[in-house]
């Protein structure tokens, strides 16, 4: 089928979102906002060991409150699944998923121990507080530092998650042969996603058994599969509506705890509930895993690598290994014979870690474009310069072409609009009043992925289209872009369109994450609209005198509620008449988008980024302000130019959190996180953003997805703490390697 | 936030009367650290004075050597006071600095000063600059004020009503902001009057202190370089999430460098 030519109006072009309007006038509903007749509320009581056993449970004083329906425990909860594999979902890491209130092993702190249930939120907090608990606490370890010995190569792999490859070459004699060696360890503190709403689940009690829930995720299906699966129940009796997300970055991908919770409870006292997480229980649940590196790089005196060796260890739990991509990054970025990369985990008392934008990558980019920037140092190479000189045309790690890598355009346009040039490459050279200068710059990467996804694509005569998908809209625009391609396929306003998402009852969509949904969810309903459009045309055909009758499919035109001759648009049909030719009223069709197989044998697909930096250093103060951003990213098509700005620069921004602020810091005497709030959980606020320039470079790419799309959620953050790292350096002459880069460390 | 009662006295005979008839009642003028403090529940007054009716409270006046400050005079009216700029525009700078645009606009010298937070700003001035403060039944010097953490000389039921800064002939003052309260971590203010030389170190201790090492570097070499190597001991210092008692004690020398720096 060669498609309908499609003149391309509102994509790629800058288009404010659609669903702005109703987000900033509070129209738009979140899962702790929908509301039933006679909700009840639950509050959550968290276990204040990190391991042991509950010993006692006293809920007699919570139970007598004023106001409280029940207090659900491991003593009294309802059966479900018995087997914890009915508790897995779709990205979850191989282990045994976590069962709340399945018994009284306790194996966290924070960990969910009763739920208490009662006419209002106000109740049933004020009963939690009476609920006593005894337990016999056993040794527990938080510390990845007591654990590191202990690591080890996960035996199964994670779904979707790319091991280390295989060594290449000989590393490590490459490595002693080098005439120039660079080697450091690096840390990254655990960090906690703090998306601004909380998770929340509220349960819609429908009667006849019918479940309608609203659950703050990612993904709807994700979590209507998990319901079913745990507690038993056809997947037609439970359906999940989640409009809006507050902010997901990877925390809403797994169902969190107060799913289960709320929808027990629900099932159990046969009635509405709602159950809303408190920002701090938002700290008992996922978060970014603490991680050690090592990396050794050798290379000749002119820079060119000899040897990369990167070594990761990361924390997980002890029932499941979370993995994620660390040390791969540097086999698609450079050159060289000589490989050896290892990822491990070891065992600690925590809830089992998860996705946090970008996983893994920014983790190990601060690592290997820090060492990068060490080894231009070491030879007197410009930072630039020697990536150019390692840049890799293969993905060495795969030993695939990419389907395409505008990498080198990002250096060169990003190093131009920064004013690379001007740089002094001496550490202390630049000053200005009180504070050093420092520019520093790093490379990034993420993989540009497609997965299958389906779309629904239903015209009415009135020229109206509705668009339709299962997948979330996170905050990333996914409604906005949808709706531009659905406005162009058929020559629409914006405003005629209407796009549907998050809803079990909409076509299939995996999880949004991965920054796979642009390309995903964009090509489905690119095929969905194209498939309308044939049936249109076939009908516009159809039409008495038609003007199209002998007009072939790539001659025509949508344009103004019409179908035209490309040529001559004096000649055309409008919508309403084709409708009425076919004796139709609407038209609709549901089309599925996969990645080519083929391609996806032959290529390796990534999106890539240059970003620039400059910092402020107080030398005396130890303070460290960014003062200027520039990132060229390469990402394929850009489809609105204006909400792929904001995914870039919410991830740049978040970025500056990682390398200076953000830490949730464990007392590993108590097992237990202590900054779970706002006031001591640092992120950036607007007084720490100045300038943030965003260049897209051209990239033009018809293999990684059928639309070109690459996907921006994540390439933001990959880059951004390495180099600030790099510019810190620059500006004061001292390499930390230890996230986040606090006063203490740079005066240290 | 628990239930209290609300007067709202037009004097301060009537206000003292009221504050002295219940030892649970309570003074309000800015509201920036009571009301957090009501809505948390950690103070339960029986009822509250709000302060904010008495205009003999409030306002700058210059008298011969001396500024008086009214205890309810806010913070955006000391920055913007003619009279305070011109005579110690260390204060005026002050008050630019303390928190932000909303707490500027609301919160009051006195109120600051009688609450004495060891993070505030104001208690610098008034110990660095030997001022008086006025209440409505004796005068006390800034020297017998401040009594350490939220603690000062002021007796249940006094009132604070003006504070009386002598003209310095000059005055600095520096802080390291908390980048998110804005409260201050380690702050230095610096006075030369014809009595001699004040440093006085507000945020890094439990309460204001005078640092006498650096008073007679400054006597004896009113410059800059005179303090920057004369190191602050860190024993005693507060220590926290935000910076540990070393890192303030750095900052004392840093902080008294610029305030030197600052006062020209």
């Amino acid at each position: 089928m060669s498609p309908i030519p499609n003149a391309e109006t509102h994509v790629g072009s800058p288009r404010s979102r659609v669903d702005g309007r109703a987000k900033v006038t509070g129209a738009a509903r979140y899962s702790g906002e929908f509301t039933a007749p006679d909700l009840a509320h639950g509050y959550v009581v968290n276990s204040t060991v990190a391991k042991g056993r509950i010993t006692r449970l006293d809920t007699a004083a919570a139970l007598a409150a004023p106001g409280v329906l029940e207090v659900f425990t491991h003593e009294n909860r309802p059966r479900t699944a018995w087997f914890s594999y009915n508790y897995q979902d779709e990205v979850g890491p191989p282990g045994s998923p976590f069962r709340p209130l399945y018994d009284d092993k306790v194996v966290y702190s924070g960990q969910p121990i009763a739920l208490v249930v009662a006419e209002t939120f106000e109740a049933a907090r004020g009963a939690a507080s009476l609920v006593r608990v005894s337990y016999e606490a056993e040794a527990h370890e938080t510390d990845l530092k007591n654990r590191m010995d202990e690591a080890y190569e996960p035996p199964k792999k994670r779904t979707g998650i790319s091991p280390p490859p295989k060594p290449r070459g000989d590393a490590r004699g490459a490595y002693a042969d080098a005439p120039v060696k660079v080697s450091g360890d690096y840390w990254a503190a655990y960090e906690h996603h703090n998306p601004m709403e909380p998770h929340a689940t509220t349960v819609v009690w429908e009667g006849g058994g019918k479940l309608l829930v609203h659950d703050k995720n990612q993904g709807v299906l994700n979590a209507q599969s998990y319901i079913a699966s745990v507690f038993g129940l056809g997947k037609g009796d439970v359906r999940v509506v989640t409009p809006f997300v507050g902010g997901g970055f990877g925390s809403g991908l797994r169902p969190q705890y107060q799913l289960f919770l709320a929808v027990m409870a629900a099932l159990e006292l046969r009635r509405s509930v709602r159950v809303v997480l408190t920002r701090d229980q938002m700290f008992t649940h996922v978060y970014r895993p603490n991680t050690f590196q090592t990396v050794r790089l050798g290379a000749n005196p002119d820079g060119a690598l000899r040897s990369i060796q990167q070594h990761a260890i990361a924390g997980t739990s002890q029932f499941e290994d979370h993995q994620e991509v660390v040390v791969n990054w540097a086999g698609t970025l450079y050159h060289c014979d000589n490989v050896e990369l290892t990822y491990k985990l070891a065992k600690l008392d925590t809830y089992t870690p998860g996705d946090m934008r970008a996983p893994g990558a920014p983790l190990g980019l601060f690592a290997t474009e820090s060492a990068m920037d060490e080894l231009a140092c070491a030879t007197g190479v410009d930072p630039v310069e020697i990536r150019l000189r390692n840049y890799t045309e293969k993905d060495e790690n795969e030993n695939k072409n990419f389907t395409s890598k505008e990498l080198r355009a990002c250096y060169q346009v990003g190093a131009e609009r920064f004013g690379w040039s001007k740089r002094n490459p001496e550490p202390r050279s630049m000053r200005e009043g009180r504070e050093l200068i420092g520019w520093g710059m790093a490379s990034g990467a993420w993989e540009a992925q497609m997965m299958k996804t389906s779309a629904r694509a239903t015209l009415t005569a009135d020229g109206k289209l509705e668009v339709a998908c299962a997948t979330a809209d996170i905050g990333t625009g996914t409604y906005t872009i949808l709706t531009q391609i659905g406005a162009d396929a058929f020559g629409l306003r914006m405003e005629d369109v209407t796009t549907k998402l998050g809803d079990t009852t909409l076509p299939y969509s995996p999880v949004q994450g991965g920054s796979w949904t642009a390309a995903s969810a964009g090509t489905a309903v690119q095929l969905a609209c194209e498939a309308v459009r044939e049936k249109l045309f076939k009908h516009a055909r159809k039409a008495s005198g038609s003007p199209l009758a002998d007009v072939k499919l790539d001659a025509v035109s949508f344009a103004d509620g019409r179908i035209e001759v490309t040529a001559d648009p004096s000649r055309f049909v409008r919508i309403a008449d084709a409708m009425r030719a076919g004796g139709v009223d609407r038209l609709e069709a549901e089309e599925t988008a996969k990645p080519s197989m083929i391609d996806q044998l032959r290529y390796t697909g990534y999106t890539h980024s240059a970003i620039f930096v400059e910092v402020r250093v107080d030398e005396e103060l130890g303070a460290v302000r960014v003062t200027r951003v520039v990132d060229a990213v390469a990402a394929g098509k850009i489809l609105n130019p204006k909400t792929a700005r904001s995914q870039v620069v919410g991830g740049i921004v978040w970025g500056i959190g990682m390398a200076l602020e953000e830490e949730t810091m464990p007392d590993h005497n108590l097992g237990r996180f202590m900054n779970h709030n706002y006031a001591e959980y640092h992120v950036p606020v607007n007084a720490d953003v100045q300038g943030i320039e965003v260049v897209f470079v051209d990239e033009h790419d018809t293999k990684v997805s059928p639309i070109g799309v690459k996907g921006l959620g994540e390439i933001g953050i990959v880059g951004t703490a390495a180099a600030i790292a790099n510019a810190i350096h620059h500006a004061t002459g001292k390499r930390v390697r230890d996230m986040p880069i606090t006063i203490d460390k740079v005066l240290g | 936030m628990y239930d209290f009662d609300y007067h709202k006295p037009s004097s301060v005979a009537d206000a003292v009367k009221l504050l002295s008839a219940d030892p649970d009642a309570r003074a309000i003028s800015g509201g920036q650290t009571l009301l957090p403090a009501l809505k948390h529940r950690l103070n339960r007054p029986t009822y509250l004075v709000d302060l904010s009716g008495i205009a003999e409270l409030r306002g700058v006046k210059r008298e011969g050597d001396k500024i008086t400050v009214g205890a309810m005079t806010r913070h955006i009216e000391v920055q913007n006071s003619p009279e305070v700029k011109s005579a110690i525009p260390a204060l005026a700078y002050m008050a630019t600095v303390i928190g932000d645009i909303q707490v500027r606009n609301r919160g009051t010298m006195g109120g600051s000063v009688a609450n004495n937070d060891p993070a505030a700003d104001y208690p610098s001035a008034v110990l660095g600059l030997g001022a008086t403060v006025v209440t409505d039944k004796r005068r006390i010097a800034a020297d017998d004020y401040f009594q350490g953490m939220f603690t000062t000389a002021l007796e249940p039921g006094e009132l604070l009503v003006a504070i009386e800064f002598p003209i310095p002939e000059k005055a600095g003052y520096a802080k390291m902001r908390n980048p998110a309260s804005r409260y201050v971590m380690a702050g230095v203010f610096v006075a030369k009057t014809k009595d001699g030389v004040r440093v006085v170190v507000n945020g890094a201790g439990p309460g204001v202190f005078r640092q006498t090492d650096m008073e007679q570097a400054l006597s004896a070499n009113w410059s800059p370089d005179a303090v920057a190597g004369i190191k602050q001991a860190s024993e005693g210092l507060n220590s926290d999430i935000h910076g540990s008692a070393e890192y303030r004690a750095h900052l004392v020398s840093v902080m008294a460098k610029r305030a030197v720096t600052d006062a020209g």
